[in-house]
This record gives C-alpha cells, structure tokens and sequence, in this order.
C-alpha cells in the first residue's frame, strides 16, 4: 500500500474520531489542560520567587571606605581594578565630598550628630566605592580582592561584615526556594505523568473493540495505531494552546496585582513568559506528546494481540 | 482451498479444543460445520484467519501453511477471507459505508474505487439506502447483512461464518441464509458455523459435526444430526 494513502487515511481517521467522539476527546483534553496548569502554577511560582530574590540580591551592595589620605585617582584606580572583576556587577565611586553631603542631608533634623561633624571641622569622611556583585555570594571574593599591598593600607572600612547576615539567610532562602521549587516540580511532574497515563489508557480502553475489529478485517498493527496516536498528538496540542493562551490571559489579569504586591521588586511574570513561552509551551507541548504516545503504544499492546 | 491436518488445539492448563481434526474442503463449497457450545467449532474456525494457531498439526489456505503464520502476516491473509460474525463486529463510530469501505482501506485500495464498489455491494446486500447509517440505527439483520457487505467487499476465495444468524430472528436469519447461498453460486466457498438446526436441514449442503474437539461426522449432504 502506498504509504502517502495509509498516511491520508490515517489523518482522516484521526479526525473523524476526534470529533464523533467529542466528549471524550474533551475529557481527555481537560485532563491534559488541568496538568499543566499545575505544572505552569509551579513554573510561575518558581519564576516569581526566583525574581524577587534576585531583585533583593541585586539592592545588596558592600561599601570600601577608605582613609582621608587616600587620593581620589588611588580610589579611583581601586574602582578601575574592580572593575576588571566578572564577579563585580557595578563599582560606584562616591567622594568624601559627596559622603559628607549625603551624611549632612541624612541627619539634618539630628542636632547633636551635626554639632559633632562642626566640632571636627574638616570632612571626616573619605571616598569609598560601592560595590554591587552578580551573587551575594562573590561579595568575599572582591572584597579579598582589593586587600593588596597597593591598596590595603588605605582602607578603613568594609562594611561587608554589617551586611554578612543578611546576605547569608538570602542565600540560605534562595537555595531553599529553589530546593522546593524543584521538590514541588518533580512531585507535581510525577502526578501529571500519572494522570495523563490513566486518561490514555481509559480512552484506549473504550475503544478496545474496536482495535481487535480493525485487526480482524486485515488491518496492520500501525494502521490500527495510526489514529490513536495522531490522536493523543491532537490532544496534547490542543491542551498545551489552550493553556498558553490561558496562562497570558491570567497574567494580563494578575500582573499589576503582583506588581503592586511586590512593590519594588521587578516581577513583570508576562515578559518571562513571552521571552521563554516558546520554550517553555514548545517543551511542554514534545513532553505531553512524548508521554502520550508512550502510553498509548503501551495500552494498545494488548488489544492488538487479536 | 482449505486443508487441515491433524490439528490438536490445547488450552492451559490441559483443555483440548481440538483433538488431531483432519479437514479437506474444496473450492467452491458449500459447509456447514454443526456442534454444541464448547465442542470447538469456532476454535476450529478461528484458525482458518490465524485468530488461533494451532498447538500440533497444518493449517493450509489455498498454498499458504499459515500453522506458524508470522504475525505481519496476519493482516495478508485476513484480507484475503472474508468473516461474519455473530456479534457482527461493526466499527461503532463508522456509518455503515465507511464500514465496508474500511476492509478496501487498510488493503491500500485506491479511494476512486472504493467509491465504486462499496454501493454496489451495499446494493447487494439490500443496504444501498442506509449507507450513512452508523450501526446504532440499524436492526440485527441489517447490522449483519453490513458485516457480510464488509466479508465481500474484497472479493474473498473464502467466506466465514460464525453462528452468524446467532442474534436473529427467524425471518432475518434466512434472509442471510440466502445471501449466503447466493454468495456461494458465485463461487466463494463459505464456511458456517451453526447450531441452528433448521438451517442445516434446510441448507442440504455438506455438514460436519463437531464433537468434543473431534469430527464425528462428515456427510456430504448432510443434516443436523445432534440431539
């Protein structure tokens, strides 16, 4: 037989019992559509979480004052070496100038500090540079780092250690959300994978009749597969289109609600989703056909042995 | 046309379906093979489309031994054998066209000519104003003269029928008779499975009894000789 006629054949098949057999088509659709669901539930859950800690890694910075005998081109070479780091996302210098200024405009309704800064006449302060890591982690790498000869001498300050405690439960919490992010996706992977074996295996059950008649007029077993495998394609496409658009359409919804609820913290959960949906609708769409077809090739094995 | 030979049919953990059944039936005939349930008719019948292989002895279909038919070679022989059976076994969500046009389908036949054949054996059959019927809609003997509509469509050398008028009543069930018979003036040799006494007498054809997995009798014209 000419394999473009069996194929033909097949699609048409394929279509024909797609809809004389809408309800379970749409049962089995629905199935497939309230997994994913859960599975992008967790993704976005996981993405939210993941971009408010970053956003709140990104604020953390660690300041390097130096002496006021530094000159401004030593600091600001300092900056430059810094700089040279991958590890250092950004390195500000601030004058003493600027430092004096900042403190005066901080503490103006504070008498005493003020008159404290006039009985010591001269800017107390020296310049530093503010430095801003990719990861809190690398914070003890720069600022190691800067501890050279040329340099070492003139600083009087890291204020890493005020900040070490803070940067260490972000940490521990990152890794911990990630940890159960994974956990959740894995338990909730495990489920979907479940469900979507015995919503298979139900729609091939109800047709399993018919499998052994096929085989009985003369058809082969690929003949007979064809259109139940077309078929579980059919469902995983339709569920995974309904779910994207779903998904945007929730998010139009919920974005600015996330927006205010997070205030500061860049959460824009629409532009993840656009940057990455082909990837993370086109993954789900080959996972939900590939455990489809899996299963449908194993529940069909029996009803074929006619 | 059909020859077996010292067939043995033995189900776990020691049923014997057949006991060494020797069979020769020429083309063009006309058989009935009678017995009560459980004797090992349709064990027999089933054998000559490999839905059962035997456990000891030759199956032969025209030239083909198909004792120890491989599996991609089932599909070859059941399009060349035609089957009727007593629950008719119709594809529910196909109408009653799509159902004969399915035998010509899976053998790859082109649709120009499905489109030809199917009405004039549906015409044959006294079906050819139901044809987008699906299954549900039609009576016992319309559903069975689609399944015989089905057996035909390819133009078998061979028809089979099991206990096909098992679900009808009398009226309907001569109905088929006829077609059968006249499915046989054709040429076809057509192998029925009953125990419906009536039939047998009335068929005066070949007739052979089945009993306990052995063939206790073969006569040529033969009549229903079970108590």
């Amino acid at each position: 037989m000419s394999l473009l006629l069996s194929f033909y054949r097949i699609i048409k098949f394929t279509i024909q019992n797609f809809f004389r057999n809408f309800w379970l088509s749409f049962v089995t659709i629905t199935i497939f559509i309230l997994t994913l669901i859960t599975i992008n539930a967790v993704i976005f859950m996981n993405m939210v979480a993941g971009a408010a800690l970053q956003s709140v890694e990104e604020k953390v910075e660690v300041s390097v004052y130096f002496t006021p005998e530094a000159s401004e081109e030593l600091v600001k070479s300092a900056q430059g070496y810094l700089l040279g780091f991958d590890q250092v996302r950004d390195a500000v210098f601030v004058s003493g100038e600027d430092a004096l200024e900042l403190f005066t405009e901080r503490h103006q309704d504070d008498s005493i500090i003020l008159g404290a800064l006039e009985e010591v006449g001269d800017n107390p302060f020296g310049h530093a540079i503010v430095i801003a890591s990719h990861s809190p982690d690398d914070f003890a790498f720069i600022l190691e780092a800067i501890e050279t000869p040329e340099y070492a001498p003139f600083i009087k300050k890291k204020d890493y250690t005020d900040h070490e405690a803070v940067i260490e439960n972000i940490e521990s919490l990152n890794d911990r959300i990630r940890i159960g992010g994974i956990v959740l996706a894995i338990f909730f992977t495990i489920v979907a994978v479940m469900i979507i074996f015995n919503a298979i295996r139900v729609a091939i059950y109800v047709h399993r009749d018919e499998i052994g008649i096929m085989k009985l007029v003369g058809a082969n077993d690929w003949f007979v597969r064809g259109p139940f495998l077309l078929e579980a394609i059919l469902y995983s496409l339709f569920a995974v289109v309904v779910v994207g658009v779903a998904v945007f359409v929730i998010l139009g919804f919920i974005d600015p609600w996330i927006s205010s609820y997070f205030g500061e913290v860049q959460v824009d959960a629409r532009v993840y989703f656009v940057q990455n949906g082909l990837l993370i609708f086109g993954a789900q769409f080959i996972i939900l056909s590939f455990l489809s077809l899996l299963t449908t090739l194993f529940a069909m094995r029996r009803y074929l042995r006619v | 046309m059909i020859r077996l030979k010292n067939v043995t049919k033995t189900y776990k953990p020691k049923v014997h379906a057949l006991r060494d059944v020797s069979l020769h039936v020429k083309p063009g005939e006309f058989i009935s093979i009678v017995g009560r349930s459980g004797s090992g008719k349709t064990t027999l019948v089933k054998m000559l489309f490999a839905e059962e292989s035997p456990t000891r002895g030759k199956v032969v279909i025209g030239d083909w031994d198909i004792s120890g038919i491989r599996r991609a070679d089932i599909p070859g022989l059941r399009r060349q054998i035609g089957v009727v059976y007593q629950d008719f076994k119709l594809l529910p969500r196909k109408t009653v066209h799509e159902n004969v046009a399915f035998a010509l389908e899976v053998a790859g036949e082109r649709t120009g000519r499905i489109k030809k054949i199917v009405p004039q054996v549906l015409k044959i059959v006294g079906l050819a104003n139901k044809t987008d019927r699906y299954p549900r809609q039609l009576s016992g003997g319309e559903q069975q003269r689609v399944s015989i509509a089905r057996a035909l469509v390819h133009r078998p050398k061979i028809i089979i029928a099991d206990e096909p008028t098992g679900n009808l009543d009398t009226i309907h069930s001569h109905e088929i008779l006829q077609l059968l018979k006249q499915i046989n003036e054709f040429g076809t040799t057509v192998v029925l499975v009953t125990h419906d006494r009536d039939i047998v007498n009335a068929l005066k054809k070949r007739v052979i009894t089945i009993h306990e997995g052995e063939i206790v009798s073969d006569v040529k014209h033969g009549k229903y000789v079970l108590s």
